[in-house]
């Protein structure tokens, strides 16, 4: 009962005030305008392709391929291995390193008869080589992993990049891309959650409800609830901003786009930034607890929101970092998202990070209800 | 409601009791430069016992630095005493914090409400973080607002209105929830002498409702108005306690401050 009043007053100053929900919504347009501005600028726009891609073995997926391709507004010419141009899947591989081809799709003998359950007892697989150099190339293998990867039918699956160095820019946006969400969800979080309570104790309001017999826990949770609801409202601008610049980042349709991420794929990325929220929002709060005035908090969380962006930073460019990571707040989410971005996500990595994001919020809730019962910290000149 | 209707047989006439109440606190060096001293700690109540009845109004005289706030604080449970104890209306303010806050009002110029708000809003707000029944906050609302004359100002935002107001509406909220001990820390200081009048008549008219009442002051002329005991508190211990007429003896009570200060700092004023 005190705890939903406590939330209410917190929700009322929030929607009396239409300018702190314009600072919400801002996030995810910067986000969409910087990456369409981005990604035009690097890829020139939509570009129409005309793909020349290498088949092995044979499957009615392909033709599956074929019509998005064509749904795309885009060509596709299938050439059946051994052709004149390629003898052998070697061959073809060659071709697709040095660009002549766009991709290689190798399946398995009976393929479509063993994932129908008609065929032999050895597992069907299904590969895809291309090149991330090559735009076209990048923009098929999307478009033709989204597809094969919900196939459904049980198979193997391998998909495989030839390219020689990874292509600079675009595994920039990939790796940046991430940095970007934690930095506006943190400045989403910190627009509201900043003076919350150092602001609070500075007009001398907070004193008001702490002489009063509610619980000191239910006060900090009346205060990170409904802040990180409101923050989420910041966080899900920014999510969407991503999901609408990653068709101009990838070079291709929102349709390929939202397939070659996978749903999945977009639920993972939803459930991280969601679980990322409350504990940057219950951070803050703890920093703002700690302050005895707004400016005071404000110096400690630009401190706050540096380590974030040490932390977002060291997984953009530090490549192959551990399974530890998934330990580490915000680095786990980071790194996380990049998986899901480029494709190589782990379920179990994505919720163990979740999970333990809500763990860490849990804590600090608690830290901030025993903050509220320190005198010297309530009291302290 | 409550409080007023609770048998006294568990507490008794004393609604406050204070037991040997002791509280330290270490000094920052900043601290230690503005309280002029190189001792790491200052002790701001030393051993204080006195006892407040029912029905009575108790005055705390002191001067700056006495200790009144840190007392009052330790009795609404906003700081724990180091040692000892003390009682408001039978309940523990070491052992049972959450009974001792719903058995108080504590009013301080410290204490404000949100700009952002309306007084009828935070009343019902309050109302909810004391454990209130809507219906019975309703029927409270009623009473208190008509009473002093809060009802044509009921929704409007606290930010607009007056500085009297303003006073008022701090006051009722504080007693949403039918306290039957008031504990106010220097009730007039730092107002206008409008307000402060609001704030006098405020305090006899909670006398008048049967509320215990229990303020610090400085000024004497407060206490002399209001108070039935005095309690006269010097470096953070009693120096006298009694009903007025018994600690004036005859003397006005600035005669006896001052006769009690020289007596205890051996110095002349
Ligand atoms: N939080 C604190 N930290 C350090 N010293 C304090 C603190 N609160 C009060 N004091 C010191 O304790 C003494 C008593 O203070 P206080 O109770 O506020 O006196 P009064 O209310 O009678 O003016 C003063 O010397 C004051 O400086
Ligand atoms: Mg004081």
């Amino acid at each position: 009962m005190k705890l939903l009043a406590l939330m209410k007053k917190e929700f009322a100053r929030f929607f009396g005030d239409p300018r702190l929900l314009i600072t919400m919504i801002l996030p995810g347009v910067l986000i969409y305008l910087i990456y369409s501005l981005m990604g035009n600028a690097i890829f020139g726009g939509e570009e129409r392709y005309a793909f020349r891609v290498y088949v092995s073995g044979e499957s009615a997926v392909v033709d599956v391929i074929d019509g998005a391709v064509t749904q795309n507004g885009w060509t596709a010419e299938f050439v059946y291995l051994p052709a004149e141009g390629a003898q052998t899947a070697e061959e073809a591989l060659e071709q697709v390193q040095s660009g002549q081809a766009d991709a290689l799709l190798v399946f398995s003998e009976g393929f479509d008869e063993a994932i129908a359950g008609t065929g032999g007892d050895s597992v069907p697989t299904a590969g895809l080589t291309y090149n991330s150099e090559s735009d076209g190339s990048a923009a098929f293998a999307a478009l033709a992993g989204g597809i094969l990867e919900n196939y459904g039918r049980p198979f193997a699956f391998t998909v495989s990049d030839s390219a020689e160095s990874v292509d600079f820019a675009r595994s920039m946006m990939a790796g940046l891309l991430p940095f970007l969400i934690v930095i506006f969800v943190f400045s989403a979080c910190m627009s509201v959650t900043l003076e919350s309570v150092a602001g609070e104790k500075e007009r001398g309001t907070l004193a008001t409800v702490l002489v009063t017999s509610a619980r000191r826990t239910d006060i900090a949770l009346g205060k990170v609830l409904p802040l990180s609801c409101v923050s989420l409202i910041g966080a899900a601008s920014s999510f969407l901003g991503v999901i609408l610049s990653l068709p101009t980042l990838m070079g291709i349709s929102v349709d390929a786009a939202v397939a070659g991420v996978g749903a999945l794929g977009y639920v993972m990325l939803f459930l991280l930034i969601v679980s990322v929220v409350p504990l940057i929002v219950s951070a803050i709060a703890v920093v703002s607890t700690l302050s005895h005035t707004v400016k005071e908090a404000s110096g400690y969380t630009s401190v706050l929101m540096i380590l974030m962006m040490v932390l977002s930073i060291l997984a953009a460019f530090v490549s192959g970092i551990g399974d530890w990571a998934v330990a580490i707040p915000v680095l786990n989410a980071v790194v996380s998202m990049q998986s899901v971005l480029t494709g190589a996500m782990g379920v179990w990595q994505c919720l163990v990070s979740v999970g333990l994001n809500l763990v860490y919020t849990a804590l600090l809730v608690f830290a901030i209800a025993r903050l509220l019962s320190s005198e010297r910290v309530m009291f302290g000149k | 409601m409550l409080s007023t209707e609770t048998p006294f047989s568990d507490f008794g006439e004393e609604v406050v009791r204070a037991e040997n109440l002791r509280k330290t606190f270490t000094l920052s060096r900043k601290q230690q430069r503005l309280e002029r001293t190189d001792l790491p700690r200052k002790v701001a109540v030393d051993g204080l016992s006195f006892t407040a009845q029912r029905g009575e109004i108790y005055g705390l005289l002191g001067p700056n630095g006495a200790g009144k706030t840190t007392t009052l604080r330790m009795l609404s449970t906003l700081i724990r005493p180091d040692s000892g104890d003390a009682f408001v209306c039978g309940h523990s303010v070491v052992r049972e914090p959450q009974k001792v806050r719903d058995a108080i009002g504590f009013m301080t110029s410290d204490l404000k409400l949100e700009n952002f708000f309306t007084p009828s809003y935070l009343f019902d707000f309050f109302g909810a973080m004391h454990g209130l029944e809507k219906s019975a906050l309703a029927a409270r609302k009623r009473e208190l607002f008509g009473r002093f004359g809060i009802d044509r100002f009921a929704e409007v935002k606290v930010r607009d209105l007056s500085t009297g107001m303003l006073q008022k509406v701090s006051l009722v909220v504080s007693i949403v929830h039918d306290p039957a001990v008031v504990i106010f820390d220097e009730p007039t200081n730092g107002l206008d002498v409008l307000t402060a009048k609001v704030v006098t008549d405020f305090l006899a008219e909670l006398k008048a409702m049967g509320k215990s009442i229990l303020l610090s002051t400085h000024i004497f002329s407060l206490v002399e108005k209001l108070c039935d005991r005095v309690g006269i508190i010097i470096d953070g211990k009693m120096a006298a306690d009694g009903t007025l007429a018994e600690v004036c003896a005859g003397d006005s009570l600035e005669d006896t401050f001052f006769a009690i200060y020289r007596g205890i700092k051996g110095v002349t004023v």
